[in-house]
C-alpha cells in the first residue's frame, strides 16, 4: 500500500485526463536514454537494497525498499515499452500508466526518496535509481504534480531571483551591515565583503538561508576570503542564490532558467570562476547539471568554496590554530556534494587542520547515510514525518560519533540535522565548514600555532 | 558426434530464439541513445576508470555494504549464477557428445548442483521473506524454478545418464524463457553497471578516494 497523496496532488490527479496521461508518459520517455532503459529492465528483485535506504532503515516496509519504488515506475515501461510487457503483463508486473500508478509514482518519488543514490552504490546490478526517479518527477512535473511547496520554492527563484523571495535591498543592506560586522571582527577597516566587483577573480554564491537565518555562515565565508586575501565578489542582482530546486521538481526547463542567472552573472561581472558555497545541492546543480540543462559547457570553471579553503590552507594563504575549535568536531557529507559530485575530501582536509578533533561517522564519505532533507524534502511539507523519520539512521551515525559539532557543507542539511538535533536529542552544535574554520584563522603571520583570536 | 534427434533440435531452437532476441534487446536499449554530456568530468578518464572499478573492486563485498551484511545471500547468488553456467556448459558438452562420468563433467555436474540448491534456497527466502514476497511478480517465481530445475537436471545428468532428455527439455524451456522476464538481466546487467560506473566515475566518486590509493 503506498501512502495518502498529498491533497492538493489528489484533486489534480483525479482529474488528469487520458491526454493528460499520455503527456506525462510522454514526458518520461523523453528522459530516457539507453542507460535508463537498461536500468528499467535490469533489476531483479534481489532486495539486498533495502537497507541502503535511509527510508527502510527507520520505517522497515515493503514501499520503502529501492526496488519497490523503482519497480512501480518500471512496471509503466514494461507495460508501454515492452513486447513481453504488452503480451504478458501479469506474468512480468507490467501496469498501465494510469490514476492508480500515478499515486503510487508520486508517493515513491516524492515521498519516499531524496535521489540520495545510496542504493545505486548497494545495487547488486548497478542500477543509478535516482536517474530513473528523476525522470519520473519530470513527468510528474509536465503533469502539474509537483508538490506545492516545493514547486513554489521553484516559482520564487524564478520570478525573483532567488528561493526566498528575499528584495535586492535587503540582500544589499545584510551584506553591508554583514561588512560592518566583519570589519568589527576582524579589527580590519578595510575588510570588504564585495559587491558587484568586476573582473573579480572569484563570484561567490550562497544559499538564501544565510543572509535570511544564518548570516554569520555568510561572515565565516567573508572572513575566509578576508584572510586569504581573496579578489572576489558577491552579485547584487540575481545570480547570488545558488540554490536550484529545479533539481528536485526535475523541470529541466525551469532549472535551466534558473542556472542561466549564474550565468549571467559570471558574464555581467567578468569573473574567472563560479564558486558554489556550502550547499550540496547547489553545487550539484551548477556543476553538474546546469551544463546539461543549458545544452552547452560554461565557459568558466565552477568550484565548490571547500576546493578554496582546502587550498588556501594547503598554500599558507591562511594559518589556523586548531585549538580554537577544542570540542570533537564530525562531518556529514551531503549526497549532492560527495556522493553525486565527488567533493570528498578538501573538507575532511579543512577540518583536520581547524579543529583539534575530528572523527569520522561510520559510514562515510560516498557511503554515508543521507540525513533524510535532500532531493527537495525539506520543501515538501506534506511529508514531514517520513523525513523526520528518515533521518533516524543519520541521528544515530551522529550519537555513536560521540562529537559535539556537527559539521555539514549544506543548509538544506543543516536545516533537517537542526530538526533531528531537537527530535533525537543529540546535543550537538551544527555548524558549516566555514564557521569552524573562520574560528581558526590566526590573523598576521602566515604560520600555525598562534593566539586564538577569540577566547 | 551423433546425429542430433528432436530434442537436440528443439534446443538448438531454443537457443537461437534466446540469442537473437537477446542481440534485439540489446538494439532496442541501445536504441534509446546516448545522452551528450557537456559539464567537465572530474578527470580526463574519469569516467573509463569509474566504469572499470564498478565492473571489478566495486563488486566486492568490502565495497557494498549490501554484499557486506548478506554475506550468505550474496554467496547463494554467486553459486547459483555459477551453478547455471556449469549447466550450459555440461549441456554443450553433452550436445558435442562427451559421454557423462568424465572427471570434469562431474566437477560440472557438482557445481550444478549445489547451484541447483542455492537457486531453490534463495527461491525459499524469496517465498519466507514478506518484503521479497511483496516486490515479487510471478516472474521472479517462474525464472528462478525454471532456472534450478534446469541446474538440477543438468547435475543430475552428469552423473545419470537417463536424466539426458529430461535435462534438454529444461534446457530448452528455460532458453524461451529467457527474453521474456527478469533472466534478461544477463544482457542488460552490463550496460547497465557500465553507465551507473560511467556516471559515478565522470563525477570523481568512482574509484572513491579512500580506496583510490588501494
Amino acid at each position: 500500500m503506498t501512502g495518502p497523496t498529498p491533497t492538493s496532488l489528489e484533486s489534480r490527479i483525479a482529474a488528469l485526463s487520458d491526454a493528460d496521461l499520455a503527456r506525462g508518459f510522454e514526458a518520461f520517455r523523453s528522459k530516457l536514454s539507453a542507460a535508463e532503459a537498461a536500468y528499467l529492465g535490469a533489476c531483479v528483485h534481489c532486495g539486498l537494497c533495502a537497507e541502503s535506504c535511509h527510508y527502510f532503515k527507520a520505517s522497515p516496509e515493503l514501499e520503502n525498499v529501492p526496488a519497490r519504488k523503482l519497480d512501480h515506475v518500471a512496471a509503466a515501461f514494461r507495460r508501454h515499452a515492452t513486447a513481453a510487457g504488452r503480451l504478458l503483463p501479469g506474468l512480468v508486473g507490467a501496469r498501465n500508466f494510469d490514476r492508480d500508478l500515478v499515486r503510487a509514482w508520486v508517493d515513491a518519488v516524492f515521498g519516499r526518496c531524496s535521489l540520495c543514490g545510496r542504493c545505486s552504490l548497494n545495487c547488486t546490478v548497478g542500477i543509478a535509481l535516482p536517474r530513473v526517479f528523476r525522470a519520473a518527477r519530470a513527468a510528474l512535473a509536465s503533469m502539474g504534480l509537483v508538490p506545492d511547496d516545493l514547486q513554489a520554492t521553484v516559482d520564487n527563484s524564478l520570478v525573483h531571483g532567488n528561493n526566498m523571495a528575499i528584495a535586492r535591498t535587503d540582500w544589499v543592506e545584510t551584506v553591508q551591515w554583514l561588512e560592518e560586522e566583519l570589519q568589527a571582527e576582524t579589527g580590519d577597516p578595510q575588510a570588504r565583503i564585495p559587491l558587484d566587483k568586476k573582473g573579480a577573480k572569484v563570484l561567490f554564491t550562497v544559499n538564501p538561508r544565510e543572509p535570511k537565518f544564518f548570516p554569520l555562515s555568510l561572515q565565516a565565508s567573508a572572513k575566509v576570503f578576508w584572510a586569504a586575501k581573496e579578489d572576489w565578489t558577491l552579485s547584487s542582482d540575481p545570480g547570488w542564490d545558488l540554490t536550484n530546486y529545479g533539481l528536485f521538481s526535475c523541470d529541466d526547463e525551469k532549472a535551466g532558467r534558473i542556472t542561466q542567472n549564474l550565468v549571467d552573472a559570471m558574464e555581467r561581472l567578468g569573473c574567472e570562476t563560479l564558486v558554489i558555497g556550502e550547499c550540496g545541492h547547489g553545487y550539484g546543480a551548477a556543476r553538474w547539471e546546469g551544463p546539461e540543462w543549458l545544452r552547452g559547457a560554461f565557459p568558466f570553471p565552477v568550484r565548490s568554496v571547500l576546493e578554496l579553503m582546502d587550498e588556501y590552507l594547503a598554500t599558507g594563504r591562511i594559518a589556523v590554530d586548531p585549538s580554537c575549535n577544542p570540542k570533537p568536531v564530525t562531518l556529514h557529507d551531503p549526497c549532492n556534494l560527495v556522493r553525486h559530485g565527488g567533493v570528498t575530501e578538501p573538507q575532511r582536509r579543512v577540518l583536520r587542520r581547524a579543529a583539534r578533533s575530528f572523527v569520522e561517522m561510520s559510514p562515510s564519505r560516498e557511503e554515508s547515510y543521507c540525513c533524510g532533507g535532500g532531493g527537495g524534502q525539506l520543501s515538501m511539507s506534506a511529508y514531514k514525518e517520513r523525513r523526520i523519520a528518515s533521518g533516524e539512521p543519520k541521528a544515530r551515525q551522529i550519537r555513536e560519533t560521540g562529537a559535539s559539532v556537527v559539521v555539514a557543507p549544506c543548509h538544506n542539511c543543516i536545516d533537517q540535522l537542526m530538526e533531528l538535533n531537537k527530535e533525537y536529542k543529540l546535543g550537538v552544535q551544527i555548524r558549516t565548514v566555514a564557521e569552524v574554520l573562520a574560528d581558526a584563522i590566526v590573523p598576521g603571520p602566515r604560520e600555525e600555532g598562534g593566539a586564538c583570536p577569540r577566547p | 558426434m551423433p546425429a542430433p534427434g528432436p530434442l537436440e533440435l528443439a534446443l538448438c531452437a531454443a537457443a537461437a530464439w534466446a540469442l537473437l532476441a537477446l542481440v534485439a534487446l540489446a538494439f532496442r536499449t541501445r536504441a534509446w541513445g546516448r545522452r551528450a554530456l557537456h559539464a567537465p568530468p572530474a578527470g580526463d578518464a574519469a569516467a573509463g576508470a569509474g566504469a572499470r572499478y564498478a565492473f571489478t573492486k566495486g563488486m566486492l563485498p568490502q565495497a557494498k555494504e549490501s554484499v557486506r551484511t548478506h554475506l550468505p545471500s550474496y554467496a547463494a547468488g554467486l553459486v547459483f549464477h555459477g551453478g547455471v553456467f556449469a549447466s550450459f556448459g555440461l549441456l554443450a558438452a553433452s550436445l558435442a557428445g562427451f559421454e557423462p562420468g568424465s572427471a570434469l563433467l562431474r566437477l560440472g555436474g557438482a557445481a550444478a548442483g549445489v547451484g541447483a540448491l542455492a537457486g531453490l534456497g534463495l527461491l525459499g527466502k524469496r517465498i519466507a521473506s514478506p518484503v521479497l514476497r511483496g516486490l515479487s511478480a510471478p516472474d521472479d517465481y517462474v525464472a528462478n524454478v525454471l532456472t534450478s530445475v534446469f541446474a538440477a537436471l543438468a547435475s543430475l545428468a552428469a552423473f545419470a545418464p537417463d536424466a539426458r532428455a529430461a535435462s534438454l527439455v529444461a534446457g530448452a524451456a528455460l532458453l524461451l524463457y529467457v527474453p521474456v522476464g527478469k533472466i534478461r538481466h544477463c544482457l542488460l546487467f552490463f550496460p547497465a553497471r557500465y553507465e551507473m560506473g560511467r556516471f559515478f566515475g565522470r563525477r570523481g566518486t568512482f574509484p572513491p578516494a579512500s580506496r583510490r590509493a588501494a
